[in-house]
């Protein structure tokens, strides 16, 4: 099926790609059908798009160059709507956002994403993970945000 | 909005899944177990609330903005 996206135009993509997060994305409840983009000249880098509102989409990054350290805590009740079993591919993303002249990532609600049955979600960690982790700012150097 | 008193100990239900329990009481600061279905998510509100700033702030990033995070190689 052909999607029209506001930042990347028309784009063509098959049915399978598309993920489910049956609850939303926090801000964003009624949003459920998302679709994973890679960055053009990057694989580092994507996008969560929403199939819904064009001009709704996400940059996401692993959190694991940024913050090698980083663990997903979370209430194990809570990822029920993953459908997880041992066999499943798992994805950690964070969500890329930008205050002043730096780039954040937030640590604090992780989308977790199950590829191999297409469901993701995003979580909220019970540890204290920042919101707003600064991983650039101006000139480019990267420092921790208190 | 509907005001109760509650000692330590004692809950409310709302509906007939969801029970709210006063685990403890300690000065201004009370502790509450919830007891409520696994696809009824339970979230501190200001914590909720800043994750939907978050995410709508994060709505707004461009391209062009992300550009820095791509690897050079």
């Amino acid at each position: 099926m052909d999607i029209y996206t506001a930042r990347f135009g028309k784009l063509e993509i098959a049915d399978e790609e598309v993920i489910l997060f049956a609850d939303g994305l926090i801000g964003f409840e009624n949003l459920v059908n998302w679709i994973l983009l890679s960055d053009e000249q990057s694989e580092d880098l994507g996008w969560l798009q929403s199939l819904q509102q064009p001009e709704v989409a996400l940059a996401v990054v692993s959190p694991r160059r940024f913050a090698p350290e980083y663990r997903v805590r979370m209430e194990k009740e809570e990822s029920s709507p993953l459908r997880l079993t041992a066999d499943d591919e798992v994805f950690v993303l964070t969500i890329v956002s930008k205050h002043d002249d730096s780039l954040t990532i937030n640590l604090r609600a992780p989308v977790v994403i199950n590829l191999t049955k297409q469901l993701g979600l995003q979580i909220v960690t019970t540890d204290e993970q920042p919101l707003q982790y600064e991983i650039q700012s101006e000139p480019s150097v990267y420092r921790k945000s208190a | 909005m509907l005001v109760l008193s509650r000692h330590r100990d004692e809950s409310i239900m709302i509906g007939d899944n969801i029970v709210i329990t006063i685990v403890d009481i300690r000065g201004d600061k009370v502790r509450l177990g919830i007891a409520a279905p696994q696809d009824i998510p339970v979230h501190r509100q200001e914590v909720y609330e800043a994750i939907q700033r978050e995410n709508q702030q994060a709505a707004r990033l461009q391209p062009n903005e992300a550009a820095a995070l791509r690897k050079t190689k």
